[in-house]
């Protein structure tokens, strides 16, 4: 397989895309795990200020590809470039000084944490001091004050100010994935990176997380790469859509477009033949 | 749960309570090397030197969570680094410190790298291969030429310049020789009458030397825990902990940020390793207990009981735990036993302590996880709620003023 075969030529330049600058760029990238393709050849971009969605059904590999911008995975081939830079060669801590932030669709906070701590090391990227200032106290103290101030800040916007201070153990599921969506943004994002955020919440919390990215996206000027089962939710606040199925991308365009797509029609409902 | 007094972080009645703490703690400090006789201020050394090496294990095994069963290694190597250089070389015994912090940061940051790709019950079992080898590689008779081999290296009283652990051979008059050394005397320090760092004058008296030594030692690992925990770094060591996946995605380095806590750590650790060879006059490891993995244990267990994962535990856990073991260190003998505790502990042939530490150790497992620190801070809030400062654009209410429970908090082992 060669590498970045149709790089510049970026697939919204006919559909989508009015900003036309891309942030990420996927391409052809392929994981194997043992003899399981689990991502076959992928490619598609996220535009500037863009909510790109991810959808497909389960197995579809969404998650790992997924995985791969957020460099947990190390794909077989293909490349992944951010701002026109390549990512696989950044190591996994390496993206959040980049601008790229994720959320996790099974929670992956710090429990023992409180929320405000949570919303700190969220903002490590963003830190100067190490071990040896941290030692002799040299700075310390001014980082932690403005970190402090500004994960508050985060907390309070997300509506989540009044348990600052609890351990994020034992809080209830909505309060935590809105706990992950303020963690990320504590690295100042660029692109934020989401895993099925509606997940587990009920239909009041969608509706309410439907309007928190879009605010937050207009609010901090960032993309958004969501992958979503909820329908709904996707189509409603996604500029662009890209649809997959068992590892290869089957339709890429507006919600409007991909929902009338033969191909998506037939992955979720099955062909009549 | 309505408390008794709530009190702002920052404000007036915090910084009484805090006042009044470090007076007390001050206030104790001077109190021991002037009124305790020397035996109970050996004691007290020891506690110290466990206070300090639990308070280093804390930073890898509380607050990385990363299991080390190996840390004696640590404090051998800092105690056989200050036998080498004053023993061998005649350096003065402060000059090994910074070696010995050194040495063991070095060994310290290679070790990490394996631990930094195995985990849980592999790594401690490479730790404790770590522990186990070194009294091994001390006695080497290969290595004899520089540690002295099974009969250890003899170390000049810094004091006097009189070696304890071998009378009658020529030792390195090296050291921390205060005042005129043909008198034997350490200068002394009086205000009316009173010696603030204890009774130094008679050259048998050396135990209020070494109590200082090993208490400033104390402070400087507890002060660089402290910076490193309340620091930037030390919420990372804390998301490693809870989810290493979640702490790397935030842009932790996993491998460099383990590498250099597991190598400070190991600093540290070394520090009261050249206190115990300085005060014992010379280093083997039957000499120093504390050198071989019984030792380790002894740190792990009084970092548990005292409470992992915060900075007040292993101080307390240290206090505790020679408490204990000095106080039943005669129970062997029945009638040493007080009447009430007789029917408990009469069936020990041996001093009881181990096996007091094997019941607390257990019932701490359901009781408080978290140690004494922990439940300290579990119940604490029933009387004296924190309300902490405000961030950001949260003004702190006293409704908010729960018990935080973590040990990043900014109210960390302070009184509340």
């Amino acid at each position: 397989m060669t590498l970045g075969t149709d790089y510049g030529m970026p697939h919204s330049s006919t559909e989508g895309g009015q900003l036309g600058v891309s942030l990420l760029e996927v391409d052809n990238v392929t994981v194997r795990f043992g003899g399981i393709v689990a991502l076959d050849g992928m490619s598609f971009n996220v535009e500037e200020g863009h909510i790109c969605g991810l959808i497909g059904p389960n197995g579809a590999g969404k998650t790992t590809m997924f995985n791969v911008v957020s460099r947990i995975y190390q794909p077989t081939t293909g490349s992944v470039r951010y701002r026109g830079q390549e990512l696989l060669n950044v190591p996994a801590h390496g993206i959040a000084s980049l601008g790229i932030a994720r959320t996790f669709q099974n929670l992956a906070l710090f429990p023992t944490m409180t929320l405000l701590d949570n919303v700190m090391v969220g903002a490590h990227s963003q830190g100067k001091v190490g071990f040896s200032r941290a030692v002799f106290r040299l700075g310390a103290a001014k980082e932690n004050k403005a970190t402090r101030d500004f994960a508050g800040d985060l907390l309070a916007q997300l509506g989540l100010g009044a348990l600052a201070f609890r351990p994020a153990m034992g809080l209830p599921f909505g309060t935590l994935k809105r706990l992950e969506i303020a963690r990320a943004l504590a690295a100042r994002p660029q692109l934020l990176l989401m895993d099925e955020p509606a997940s587990g919440l009920t239909h009041g919390e969608v509706d309410e997380l439907s309007h928190t990215i879009q605010s937050i996206r207009d609010q901090f000027n960032l993309s958004v790469l969501l992958v979503e089962h909820h329908m709904s939710m996707v189509m409603g606040i996604s500029d662009r859509v890209v649809a997959m199925e068992f590892g290869r991308k089957i339709a890429d365009g507006t919600p409007l477009e991909v929902q009338q797509n033969e191909a998506v029609i037939a992955a979720y409902l099955g062909t009549s033949a | 749960m309505k408390s008794l007094f709530t009190i702002r972080e920052g404000g007036a009645a915090n910084w009484t309570l805090r006042v009044i703490t470090m007076v007390a703690i001050v206030g104790l400090m001077l109190y021991i090397p002037t009124k305790w006789e020397a035996g109970t201020l050996n004691t007290a050394i020891e506690g110290l030197t466990y206070m300090s090496a639990a308070m280093a294990l804390n930073l890898v095994l509380g607050y990385t969570g990363q299991i080390s069963i190996g840390h004696s290694a640590f404090l051998g190597i800092g105690a056989y680094t200050t036998g080498i250089m004053v023993s061998r070389w005649g350096f003065s015994p402060w000059v090994t410190f910074p070696v010995a912090f050194g040495i063991a940061f070095v060994i310290g940051v290679l070790i990490s790298f394996p631990a930094a790709r195995i985990k849980g019950v592999y790594l401690a079992l490479v730790t404790l291969a770590l522990g186990l080898v070194f009294p091994q590689l001390a006695t080497w008779k290969k290595l004899a030429w520089i540690t002295g081999g099974g009969s250890g290296l003899p170390i000049a009283c810094p004091a006097t310049g009189v070696s304890r652990s071998c009378e009658g051979t020529e030792v390195p008059t090296t050291g921390f020789n205060i005042g005129p050394k043909s008198k034997g005397q350490m200068q002394t320090f009086e205000i009316f009458g009173w010696n603030p760092f204890g009774d130094l004058r008679r050259p048998d008296n050396k135990a209020a030397f070494y109590y200082w030594i090993a208490l400033v030692v104390a402070i400087i690992v507890y002060l660089a825990c402290r910076g490193v925990v309340k620091s930037r770094v030390g919420r990372s060591l804390i998301a490693i902990r809870d989810n290493e996946t979640a702490a790397a995605v935030m842009g932790v380095n996993l491998v460099r940020t383990k590498a250099f806590v597991f190598g400070l750590s190991a600093g540290l650790c070394a520090l009261p390793g050249c206190v115990t060879a300085i005060k014992t006059g010379g280093v083997s490891p039957e000499g120093i207990i504390n050198m071989t993995v019984r030792g380790a244990i002894t740190f792990l267990i009084v970092m548990v009981i005292g409470g992992a994962g915060s900075l007040a535990g292993p101080v307390i856990g240290g206090a505790l735990y020679v408490f204990v073991v000095d106080k039943t260190g005669t129970w062997a003998d029945d009638d040493k036993i007080p009447g009430v505790l007789r029917p408990f502990f009469a069936w020990s042939e041996i001093p009881p302590g181990d096996g007091i530490f094997a019941v607390l150790l257990i019932l701490l497992m359901f009781v408080a996880p978290r140690g004494i620190a922990g439940l300290w801070k579990q119940y604490i809030h029933r009387i004296v709620r924190v309300i902490p400062r405000p961030a950001g654009a949260i003004g702190a209410t006293p409704a908010m003023a729960t018990a935080t429970a973590t040990p990043t908090s900014n109210h960390e082992g302070e009184p509340q």
